[in-house]
């Protein structure tokens, strides 16, 4: 995957990429399995964001996407680049994204009962110490016809403290290391909450 | 040769030489690049140089401000020089009375950050240094603190990093005002001194709860790109323009700082003892960012964070990049 591909890449999760780059990585990402890899792991940021159900990552749903690009070049090239060019560029990007998501969901539920995925994500955030206090449950929550194991916020909030608590335990390392190589000399140890010895 | 420079005390001369060996390593590519900046504003870059030299070897002290979002928080900053080494200190005025304390630093230590800036010479051999990721404007400035400023507005010329707003003390170049802007100009956090005074040293001070003294400080012999790496881990993508702090042996831990001469950031490794249910989550504060991501790294689960001044993106792709050492 070149360097331009991962910045188009990143442009597109941000909402920020141009007909140009969705292009680009529309054509790219059937042939390109690191690029389809690095798409799914950049969505799980976004479902973050979003609070959405964060898809499963250790399963590869990249066949899935690709499936799912190629259904429609096989239904004809031209009708895909039509479907570009007058739809906004945002809307195509949503709806493969779309299918990166649910495809991962769907997989998510073929892949183990939803009993297990319970106990991964009640289980799942303890070896780095935190207290499972964010009430991380499973729902089965329906999507159409298919009954889909969905994530309550849960791995999401449980990943925003975790990365709190990061926040907080590694400030001032960070802090000693930006004093000495930033131009607002002491002023980075400002920015860390409570100063320890 | 770097390898071995922390674990035996060297003699200044030989210090020298491998800087000076550094510098003719480096500025190889550099000649390469002479004319690749047409757009580089060489004042903009002059202020850049000067306010980096100010910063360390000027005697100030005052009250400074920081904003971020509703919160406000006010310190006192002082930085003085005798005999060759300078001390400084900040203690916060609001919010945890706290100290924190650099003793003895060396006048002729230049560390990476600075040294991205510090052209000198090689500005005028046509390295662009920080212009080939920045584009820089600079105009009149404003008083701040009673004194007249010059001000450069720093875009970003790609999206990993965020833009600033800096004033410099005309007379002195130090940095008065900066306000760190991310997308859209929306200001993440804005420092300014409302007072300064040169020279004369710091009135008596407030009472602290906490002093943290910084002790020592690494070596900063080594810019280092993230393939130079050995041992342990590696970040293997970094947006252009950044470097590795720290020399190759003060990073054998789980942490690695990598800096453009603007922005900063840290990324920690820590390795876990059984799974972790895959995933990423942010939190932020002003413009700092806390990106973690649970993972499994060769079959061994770990949880990468980074944590610095630089966007979501920039965080998320440098996390994407960590790999056990080969």
């Amino acid at each position: 995957m070149t360097e331009r591909m991962r910045e188009s890449l990143s442009a597109l999760m941000d909402g920020e990429a141009d007909e140009l780059e969705l292009e680009r990585v529309l054509k790219q990402i059937g042939d390109d399995g690191e690029l389809r890899a690095t798409w799914v792991r950049y969505h799980a940021v976004q479902a973050v964001y979003s609070k959405q159900a964060v898809p499963d990552l250790s399963i590869d749903i990249s066949a899935g996407v690709r499936d799912a690009i190629q259904s429609q070049a096989t239904s004809g090239a031209r009708r895909w680049q039509g479907l570009l060019r007058p739809v906004a560029g945002f809307a195509v990007a949503a709806s493969v994204a779309t299918t990166v998501v649910l495809g991962g969901q769907q997989l998510a539920s073929l892949n183990g009962s939803p009993a297990s995925v319970e106990t991964d994500v009640a289980m799942g955030v303890s070896p780095v110490g935190m207290v499972n206090s964010l009430g991380a449950t499973s729902v089965r929550a329906s999507y159409g016809t298919q009954s889909v194991p969905v994530l309550q916020p849960a791995t999401g909030t449980a990943y925003s403290e975790l990365a709190r608590q990061r926040m907080q335990r590694f400030a001032q390392e960070h802090a000693e290391q930006a004093a000495l190589n930033t131009p607002q000399g002491m002023l980075p140890f400002a920015r860390v909450q409570r100063i320890t010895e | 040769m770097q390898r071995l420079l922390p674990r035996f005390p060297l003699t200044a001369q030989a210090r020298r030489l491998s800087r000076w060996l550094l510098a003719v390593a480096t500025s190889l590519p550099a000649a390469a690049l002479a004319t690749s900046c047409p757009g580089a504003d060489p004042e903009a870059l002059k202020w850049l140089d000067r306010m980096s030299r100010s910063s360390h070897q000027a005697a100030y002290h005052g009250v400074v401000t920081l904003q971020r979002g509703e919160d406000m928080q006010v310190m006192q900053i002082s930085h003085s020089v005798s005999g060759g080494s300078t001390s400084e200190q900040l203690t916060k005025l609001t919010g945890q009375g706290a100290r924190i304390v650099r003793e003895d630093h060396p006048l002729d230590c230049v560390h990476t950050g600075h040294r991205l800036l510090q052209l000198g010479a090689a500005l005028g051999a046509g390295e662009c240094g920080v212009a080939e990721y920045y584009r820089f404007d600079v105009s009149e400035g404003e008083r701040i603190a009673g004194r007249q400023a010059v001000r450069i507005r720093v875009e970003p010329l790609d999206m990993y990093r965020y833009g600033y707003l800096m004033e410099l003390d005309r007379e002195t170049g130090l940095l008065l005002k900066s306000s760190t802007l991310g997308r859209g100009d929306l200001v993440l956090e804005r420092f300014q001194f409302a007072n300064l005074s040169y020279g004369s040293p710091m009135p008596s001070s407030a009472d602290v709860e906490v002093t943290h003294e910084v002790l020592g400080h690494p070596l900063p012999d080594s810019a280092m790109s993230a393939e130079d790496l050995q041992g342990g881990w590696s970040v293997d993508w970094l947006p252009r323009g950044f470097v590795l702090t720290e020399a190759e042996s003060a990073t054998a831990s789980g942490r690695r700082t990598f800096t453009d001469g603007l922005a900063a950031f840290s990324v920690f490794l820590e390795p876990l003892s059984r799974e972790i249910r895959s995933g990423e989550g942010i939190a932020r504060e002003g413009s700092t960012l806390s990106y973690t991501r649970g993972l499994s790294l060769g079959g061994q689960p770990v949880l990468v964070t980074v944590i610095g001044e630089v966007p979501v993106n920039t965080a998320r792709m440098v996390a994407d990049s960590v790999r056990w050492a080969r």
